[in-house]
C-alpha cells in the first residue's frame, strides 16, 4: 500500500529526496509541471549573492497577486455606484476580507520594489550582454506590465486617491502630441472619469495585464535556458577557454530544436563540468519553494501589521490637498508638477516634458542599453566589475535621482504641493469645502 | 542553410508541385487567402472601433444654476458642475475649476485660486501667476435661460472680459 501511494505520488508529483541521479533527472523531465526546468543548474547561478534570488521573488509575487486577486474578484463589484462599498464590505463584513485586501496590496507595492532591484541586481552583474539583451528587453516590458498592473489596481476602489490618481494620470495621456485626446477616450471610455473608465481598467486589471505579464514571465524563464543559464557562468566559462567569445556552434538538445542561423543560439555549457553543477531536483525546486515561502509570509506579515489605506469615497468636487500619487509615481509627479516650461509666447507643459517625454526617454535609454554599452565582455557575470564603473555609475545616478524625488514627493510635500522642510508646521486642509 | 553543416533534407510543402501550381492556380490561391486575411483584419479592424464609444451617459454641457439673485457678490463654487460664478454687482461670469494642468479642482482663496495637485496659481481672472499650469482657467458662456436661471455653456469658451448682465435683476 505504501509502495503504491509513493509510486503515485511519483508520478503525479516528483521524487522529492532521489535516491540516484537518474532518478533526479526522471522527477524534471517526467513531470509536467517541472519540465521546463534543466535538469543540472550552474552552482555559480545558484548562488545566493549573485541574484539574491530576486527574480525567483518577482515571480512568487506575481502568483501571490494572482491567487489573493482571483479571490478579491469573488467580492469586487466594478460599478462606480459599488466598487466602493464592496471594498468597505471586505474590509468589515467578509471573513479575513481585509486581510486579503492587505496582502494584495502589498504585495502589490513589493513587487513593483523587487522587480525593480531585480533589475538593478542584473544591471549591477552585467548580466544583459550578448544574447541575454533580448531578455533584458523581455524585463523592460515586464517592469511597464508590472507599473501598469499597479496604476490600474490603484483605481478599483474608487475612492478620493482613486479618482484623482486617474485624473492626473489621464491628464498626462491627454497631453501626448497628436495621439493624446484619442488616448484619453480610449482610456476613459468617454470625455470624463466614469463607469466606462472603472471597467476599462478593471478588464486590463484582472484580464489582459495578468495574462501578458504571465507569458512574459514564461518567456523570460525560456530565454534564460535558451541564453545558456545565468550570466554567473560566464567568468568560469571565460576562465575555461582561451578564445573567450567564440562560443561553440549552435547546439540544440532538444528533440525539436532545429535551430537555423542567428535565431535562438543555443549557447553550449559544455565548459561546465560535473563538480560546477548540481540536480536541480531537489536543488533548485528546494529553492524556489523556499523563496516562494519567504515572501508570503512577508506579505501576509506585512498584511497583518499593516492595513491598506481607502480614503473617501470619490468626490469630482472635492480634491485631496495635497493629491499625491502612490509613492512608486511620486517621482513623476514631481517631475510633472517642475517641469512648465515658458520660451516667450510658448509654452511646454510640465505633463508633455515631465509626465511623456522624461520618462518616455528613460524607457528608450534602458530598453537600448545592452545595444549601446561597450563595455569588456570580461565584466559579465561579476558584480560591480571595475572596467564597468562608467555604466554603473550612470545607472545609479539615474536612480539616485529617482529616490531623491520620491523622497522629496512622499515627505516634504504638503498642501498646494509646497515644500515643507521636516518640523516645520504645515496648515491643517479641511478635507471638504 | 549552408551554414547548419547538416543536410537534413529536402522538406517538401504541399501545393508546391511545380507541375499543377501554374500562374492561375497561384492567382486563385492569392486571391483565397488574401480575402480571409482581409476579412480578418478587417474583424480586428472593427473590435478596435468598438473601443470609441457612440453613445456617452455624460452630463449635457448645457446647463442651469440657480437664479442669478440667488447667488452673492463674489466668488461660488459650484461642486456638482467644478465651476465658479462670479458676480460683481449686476454682472456675471464663468471661470472654469478645472486645473489646466492636469485637471483637478483649483480653489479661491480671496484674491487668487490655487491648485491643490502641483501648486499652480491662478489670478482672479483665470491667467496663471506661477506653477505647472500651461494655460489660463477657460471661461464659459453665461446666460438666462426662459424660465430665468443662470445658464453654462461649457461647449462655449468665451473670452476673458466676457460679461453676462441679466435683464431682469433685482439688483
Ligand atoms: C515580473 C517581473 C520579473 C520576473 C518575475 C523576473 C524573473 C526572473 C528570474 C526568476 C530570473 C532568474 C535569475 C534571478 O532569479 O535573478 C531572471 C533573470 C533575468 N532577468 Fe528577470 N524578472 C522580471 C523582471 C525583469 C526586469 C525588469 C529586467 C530588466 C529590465 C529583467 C532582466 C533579466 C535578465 C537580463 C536576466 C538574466 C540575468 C542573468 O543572466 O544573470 N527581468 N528574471
Ligand atoms: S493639476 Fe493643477 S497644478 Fe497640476
Amino acid at each position: 500500500m505504501r509502495e503504491r501511494l509513493s509510486k503515485l505520488w511519483r508520478t503525479l508529483a516528483w521524487s522529492w529526496s532521489p535516491a540516484s541521479e537518474r532518478e533526479s533527472s526522471e522527477a524534471i523531465v517526467k513531470n509536467f509541471w517541472l519540465h521546463w526546468f534543466p535538469v543540472k543548474v550552474a552552482r555559480a547561478s545558484m548562488d545566493f549573492n549573485y541574484s539574491f534570488w530576486l527574480g525567483t521573488a518577482s515571480a512568487a509575487l506575481l502568483a501571490i497577486l494572482t491567487i489573493t486577486g482571483v479571490m478579491l474578484m469573488f467580492f469586487y463589484v466594478p460599478s462606480t455606484e459599488r466598487a466602493y462599498g464592496s471594498i468597505k464590505d471586505l474590509e468589515y463584513a467578509v471573513s479575513f476580507g481585509r486581510l486579503l485586501r492587505n496582502q494584495h496590496r502589498w504585495a502589490a507595492e513589493g513587487m513593483v520594489a523587487v522587480v525593480f532591484i531585480h533589475m538593478a541586481r542584473v544591471f549591477f552583474t552585467g548580466a544583459y550582454r550578448g544574447p541575454r539583451a533580448m531578455n533584458w528587453l523581455v524585463g523592460v516590458a515586464l517592469l511597464f506590465a508590472t507599473l501598469l498592473l499597479s496604476f490600474t489596481g490603484y483605481l478599483l476602489p474608487w475612492d478620493q486617491l482613486a479618482y484623482w490618481a486617474v485624473t492626473v494620470g489621464t491628464g498626462i495621456a491627454r497631453q501626448a502630441p497628436i495621439v493624446g485626446n484619442t488616448l484619453a477616450l480610449i482610456l476613459l471610455g468617454g470625455n470624463q472619469i466614469g463607469q466606462q473608465t472603472l471597467l476599462r481598467f478593471y478588464v486590463m486589471h484582472v484580464f489582459f495585464l495578468p495574462v501578458f505579464a504571465w507569458i512574459l514571465f514564461g518567456y523570460h524563464m525560456w530565454r534564460v535556458r535558451k541564453d545558456g543559464g545565468l550570466a554567473a557562468i560566464e567568468p568560469l566559462r571565460n576562465a575555461r577557454t582561451s578564445t573567450p567569445r567564440e562560443t561553440p556552434a549552435a547546439k540544440s538538445y532538444s528533440l525539436f530544436g532545429v535551430t537555423v542561423g542567428t535565431s535562438v543560439a543555443v549557447r553550449s555549457s559544455m565548459q561546465l563540468e560535473e563538480r560546477d553543477q548540481v540536480a536541480a531536483s531537489p536543488n533548485l525546486i528546494r529553492r524556489m519553494m523556499l523563496v516562494f515561502l519567504i515572501v508570503f509570509n512577508a506579505t501576509l506579515a506585512a498584511a497583518l501589521l499593516f492595513n491598506a489605506p481607502l480614503e473617501g469615497p470619490a468626490n469630482p468636487a472635492v480634491t485631496p490637498n495635497p493629491a499625491k500619487a502612490p509613492w512608486y509615481f511620486v517621482w513623476l509627479q514631481e517631475l510633472v508638477a517642475s517641469t512648465t516650461i515658458h520660451l516667450g509666447p510658448y509654452t511646454v507643459s510640465g505633463a508633455l516634458l515631465g509626465g511623456i517625454l522624461v520618462p518616455g526617454i528613460l524607457l528608450a535609454i534602458l530598453a537600448a542599453w545592452p545595444f549601446l554599452d561597450q563595455s569588456p565582455r570580461e565584466a559579465e557575470g561579476l558584480w560591480f566589475a571595475r572596467n564597468r564603473n562608467r555604466q554603473n555609475l550612470v545607472f545609479a545616478a539615474i536612480t539616485g535621482a529617482i529616490i531623491i524625488l520620491i523622497f522629496v514627493g512622499v515627505f516634504l510635500r504638503g498642501p498646494y504641493w509646497r515644500l515643507y522642510w521636516p518640523g516645520m508646521p504645515r496648515p491643517a486642509m479641511p478635507t471638504l469645502m | 542553410m549552408s551554414n547548419l553543416g547538416h543536410n537534413y533534407g529536402t522538406v517538401r510543402i504541399q501545393g508546391d508541385d511545380p507541375a499543377v501550381n501554374t500562374d492561375r492556380r497561384r492567382l486563385l490561391r492569392i486571391v483565397g487567402k488574401g480575402s480571409v486575411l482581409a476579412a480578418f483584419l478587417a474583424q480586428l479592424g472593427a473590435a478596435g472601433r468598438a473601443f470609441f464609444p457612440n453613445v456617452l451617459y455624460e452630463p449635457p454641457r448645457k446647463f442651469n444654476l440657480k437664479r442669478p439673485h440667488d447667488y452673492p457678490v463674489g466668488y461660488t463654487f459650484d461642486a456638482a458642475h467644478r465651476l465658479y460664478v462670479i458676480r460683481n454687482a449686476n454682472a456675471f461670469h464663468v471661470i472654469s475649476a478645472i486645473c489646466t494642468h492636469l485637471g483637478c479642482n483649483v480653489q479661491w482663496k480671496g484674491t487668487e485660486f490655487d491648485c491643490p495637485c502641483h501648486g499652480s496659481r491662478f489670478n482672479p481672472d483665470g491667467t496663471v501667476i506661477s506653477g505647472p499650469a500651461p494655460q489660463p482657467l477657460s471661461w464659459f458662456e453665461a446666460n438666462e435661460s426662459p424660465d430665468g436661471f443662470l445658464q453654462v455653456d461649457t461647449a462655449e469658451p468665451v473670452a476673458r472680459g466676457f460679461r453676462f448682465v441679466p435683464p431682469n435683476l433685482k439688483a
